[in-house]
Formats: structure tokens, C-alpha cells, sequence
């Protein structure tokens, strides 16, 4: 990870800072949404309802705005930004002769291409979420990760870096997705990405495969079929390295965000 | 005479270096974990003001992490259903119906796991690539692991733990694939038969479940089940993300018999 080592230390400190400084946070929604649910349901709510005081409150806590329309959408936009940033760095990768050209590995150039193609449709299946919620679409990448891009850009010299920043763009993908899950108070929006979450996570485990028979100096088992006896050990289960996701990597819900 | 069996290609050091990887694993992912437990340790707290859970005498190890949030899940089930007493929904049974749902499927791939790793040793398949053992002993161990969350949630949501299996997947596609088991590729398909059936599980769940902490367990579990997958299609000679977007096809049902 020489290239983007760097930089990802700083985009994971701008991450931290933006959600120390207030900045939506997936947990947070969560717990404003439980808490609404039970005051919905409690008394406190009714009582007021029956005295008479409560309707207006009442009206604003049942309405789209506050039931978290606007979180939701700020939480796809975002999604949809990390999408339109993959997509581009694919396409940025597969310039590169040793990813898309002739000296390439076959299967990680099919890869590489059917890789961008399908983040190509969890935008818009994002961006058609956004719409459904009456959102703008989000076509633009998600600005501190494209910083990070655009600086690890000139490290790509081979297929390691390239490897390496495509997983941290994908691990980050999974991760925030596995963060807004249920953070997400629209059920399409949560099956949108429910169905998306597992998929970037797959790409990470293919990735991690990769990066490992690289390193193992074994370039010619990254194929389909491979020749099974000869992958070392280790290819059979660097690929899902946690029993349970993580998270720590997800980036800011609003991060993303139409402004 | 009988030939002698062919061992497979994995010694006791080995195993135990495995076994070492996993538990530094488990270690590296603690502190997050414990984060999350806090979390819902706070509230369960606002939810019924009923006794915490003591997150500070959580020892540090997986067995402990596992109980830990275990118990979480199982206090948010629990303050989920005394919410639901007056919520026509009846989102609560629905959550706890998921959960031993999941742990039946989980012990159920820890079973099969368990048969095609006795098969090896017995020398059914001859030659065991490295990277297939590795392969079968991690995903069991993640299996173990998932269906421990479930089951310590279950307990300490006042349920009986669920030691049994999936009967109905057990009878339907278990059994009559054990019973013809001739070789690698044959386990490796029903693995990922397996595998396929969970993670399309998980995603329907995540569409039905109400309570947060059974939310955040299954959208932490489902991408690892689909990075299982993943690493079995590229085992089987295909294509390790073959769609754009997870699906519930094969979703199993509460209604699926527990044994």
C-alpha cells in the first residue's frame, strides 16, 4: 500500500474529525429513530394529543422530514458517490497497460472490467432510490475519496498499488453500507443496499486473493479456471479474513451529499 | 488389502497456526465489537431503564465477545418485545423466528462442513489441495461463531438456545448431495449451495427484522457469507462475483422445520 498508505491515514482522519464535528452519523440516526418510536408509542406523545397541544408536534414527528427522508437520502447520495468514484478509478485502471492492455492478466483485466460495470449499477440503483425519495441524484464522486484517488494516481506503477487502492475503495464501500443498513429508516433504501453490501465485500475477498498470489510471486494461479493443488494455503481463506464485518472504515453519512 | 488412506495435506502444526490466525482475528476485532456492545448496552438502558449490561467485565476473548453481544442483542430483543406488546406488527416473534432461523442454517453449515472435512481425512477425495483445508476450517469456524451470536441473543432473549439444524435445507439439498459425494468440486457446490441459501437469508431478514442489534448481526454477517461464496465459485472454476446485486432467492422461511 506505498502509494496510498498516506493518504488514507489523512482521509481517515478527515472521516474522524468530520463526524467529531457533528456530522451525521448512522448510530446516531438509529438512535434518533428508536427513540421517536417510542415516544410515538409512549404516552407522552397521547397525553399531549389528548390535552390538546400535541397534534402540531405530533404532525411534525410523523412527517417525512422528520421521520428522516432527508438522513436517507443524504445516506444514498453518499452511497452513490463512493459508486461514481469506482467507477472511475476502474476506468482509470484499466488505462494502465498492466491492468487493461496486453501485458495484463487476463482474468484481472475481466475482472477489473466486469468490477466497474457493476458499480456503474449500484449507482444507479442508488441514485434511483434517492429519486423514489424525491432526492437529487448524486453524480458526482465522493470528494475526500477522490481526493485520496487522485493522489495514489501516480503510484500505480504495477499491479500491487493498483490492487491495493482498489481495496481500500471497496472495503470502504462494504463498510459503509454495512454502517447505514440500519441506519436507513426507508425499507427500499435498506434492501437497495443490503443487496450492494455483500457484493462490494465480494470484491474485497477476490481482491484479497489477488493480492496475496501477487505476493506469493504466483501471477499465473490468478485464472479460471486455476490449477487448484498448486494455490498455497493461504488462498483459501484470505479472502474473509472477519466472521463479522466491520465498520470502522465507514465513511460520514453526509459525506456524500448533493449540496 | 485395503490401500492405505491418503492424508490430507495438513498437519496438527498447521491446524494450530490456523487456529492462532483466527484468534487474532477475534483480538484485532474486539475493541470494535465492544464498542457496539456499549452501544446497545445504552440502549436497552433507555428502552425499559431495566439493569445494564456490565460491558467492562466482558473479558477479552472471542468466547467472551461472543457471549457479550450475544446478551446485547438478546436485552434489545427483549426491550423490542416488551415495545411490540402494544405493536400489531408483532415485529418481535418475527425477530426472534429470524434469529433461530439463522442459528438452524448456521449449525447446519458447521455440520456440513464437518462431514466434508471427515470425508477428507477418511481419504474420500484423495489429495486435499492446502488451500481447500484452509478454505473449510475457517468458513466452519465463522459458521460456529454466527450461529453462537444468534444463539446467546436467543438465551437472553428467554429462548432455548438452538442446538438443532435446518431440517428442511437438510433434507432437501444436505443429505441427498452427502449421499453422492464423490469429489471435491461435488463438496465445494454444495458449500456453496450452503452459502447461498444464508446469505439470501440474511437478506430477507434484514428486510423484516425490526430490532436495531438484529439488524446490525445480520447486515454483519450476510457480506461474510457472500465472501464464502465468492472463494467457492472461484474454487469451482467460475466467476467469484457473478451479480451485480445480492438476492433473496432461496431466502429460507421461519416456517422451515428446526431439528
Amino acid at each position: 500500500m506505498r502509494a496510498t498508505r498516506a493518504p488514507l491515514a489523512e482521509m481517515v482522519d478527515t472521516g474522524r474529525a468530520r463526524r467529531a464535528r457533528g456530522g451525521p452519523d448512522p448510530d446516531e440516526i438509529r438512535a434518533f429513530r428508536a427513540q421517536r418510536r417510542r415516544l410515538l408509542r409512549g404516552g407522552i406523545i397521547g397525553g399531549l394529543g389528548a390535552a390538546g397541544l400535541g397534534s402540531a408536534l405530533l404532525t411534525l414527528m410523523e412527517s417525512p422530514a422528520f421521520a428522516g427522508e432527508d438522513a436517507d437520502v443524504e445516506i444514498l447520495q453518499t452511497a452513490a458517490s463512493i459508486e461514481n468514484l469506482a467507477v472511475a478509478a476502474y476506468d482509470t485502471a484499466l488505462t494502465l497497460d498492466f491492468i487493461g492492455g496486453a501485458s495484463a492478466i487476463p482474468v484481472v483485466t475481466a475482472f477489473a472490467t466486469t468490477t466497474r460495470d457493476q458499480h456503474a449499477e449500484h449507482a444507479a440503483a442508488f441514485n434511483a432510490a434517492v429519486t423514489k425519495l424525491g432526492g437529487r441524484e448524486q453524480d458526482q464522486p465522493d470528494p475526500v475519496l477522490n481526493e485520496m484517488v487522485e493522489q495514489a494516481v501516480p503510484g500505480l506503477t504495477g499491479p500491487g498499488p493498483v490492487v491495493d487502492l482498489a481495496l481500500e475503495l471497496e472495503n470502504t464501500a462494504a463498510q459503509t453500507y454495512v454502517a447505514n443498513v440500519g441506519a436507513l429508516g426507508d425499507l427500499n433504501a435498506r434492501k437497495v443496499t443490503a443487496s450492494i453490501m455483500g457484493v462490494e465485500a465480494q470484491h474485497v475477498s477476490v481482491l484479497l486473493a489477488v493480492k496475496a498470489l501477487l505476493e506469493a510471486g504466483a501471477p499465473q494461479l490468478i485464472a479460471l479456471p486455476t490449477q487448484l493443488d498448486a494455490l498455497p494455503g493461504a488462498a483459501g481463506d484470505v479472502g474473509f479474513p472477519n466472521a463479522f464485518s466491520k465498520t470502522a472504515d465507514a465513511r460520514p453519512a453526509d459525506e456524500g451529499a448533493v449540496k | 488389502m485395503t490401500p492405505p488412506r491418503e492424508p490430507m495435506e495438513i498437519g496438527e502444526r498447521e491446524l494450530l497456526g490456523l487456529t492462532a490466525e483466527l484468534e487474532e482475528t477475534h483480538r484485532a476485532t474486539l475493541p470494535v465489537m465492544r464498542e457496539a456492545l456499549e452501544e446497545w448496552s445504552a440502549e436497552r438502558r433507555e428502552a425499559d431503564d431495566g439493569p445494564a449490561l456490565d460491558v467492562a467485565s466482558l473479558v477479552p476473548t472471542r468466547r467472551g465477545f461472543l457471549l457479550g453481544s450475544g446478551v446485547a442483542l438478546g436485552a434489545l430483543l427483549l426491550a423490542a418485545c416488551s415495545d411490540d406488546d402494544d405493536d400489531s406488527s408483532g415485529g418481535n416473534s418475527t425477530d426472534l423466528a429470524v434469529a433461530a432461523l439463522a442459528a438452524s442454517l448456521e449449525n447446519l453449515a458447521v455440520e456440513t462442513y464437518q462431514a466434508g472435512i471427515d470425508a477428507a481425512v477418511a481419504g474420500a477425495f484423495g489429495r486435499v489441495p492446502p488451500a481447500v483445508v484452509a478454505f473449510a476450517v475457517t468458513a466452519q469456524a465463522q459458521h460456529r461463531d454466527h450461529a453462537a451470536a444468534w444463539n446467546s441473543a436467543l438465551k437472553a432473549a428467554g429462548r432455548k438456545p438452538v442446538r438443532g439444524v435446518d431440517e428442511t435445507v437438510k433434507t432437501a439439498i444436505v443429505d441427498p448431495a452427502l449421499a453422492q459425494l464423490s469429489d471435491l468440486p461435488g463438496l465445494a457446490q454444495l458449500a456453496l449451495d450452503l452459502e447461498n441459501v444464508a446469505a439470501a437469508t440474511y437478506l430477507n431478514g434484514i428486510g423484516v427484522v425490526k430490532d436495531a442489534g438484529g439488524l446490525k448481526t445480520a447486515a454483519a454477517i450476510q457480506p461474510v457469507e457472500m465472501q464464502h461464496a465468492a472463494i467457492l465459485n472461484f474454487v469451482l472454476g467460475q466467476y467469484p462475483v457473478p451479480d451485480a446485486f445480492a438476492g433473496t432467492e432461496g431466502a429460507r422461511t421461519t416456517t422451515d422445520k428446526i431439528g
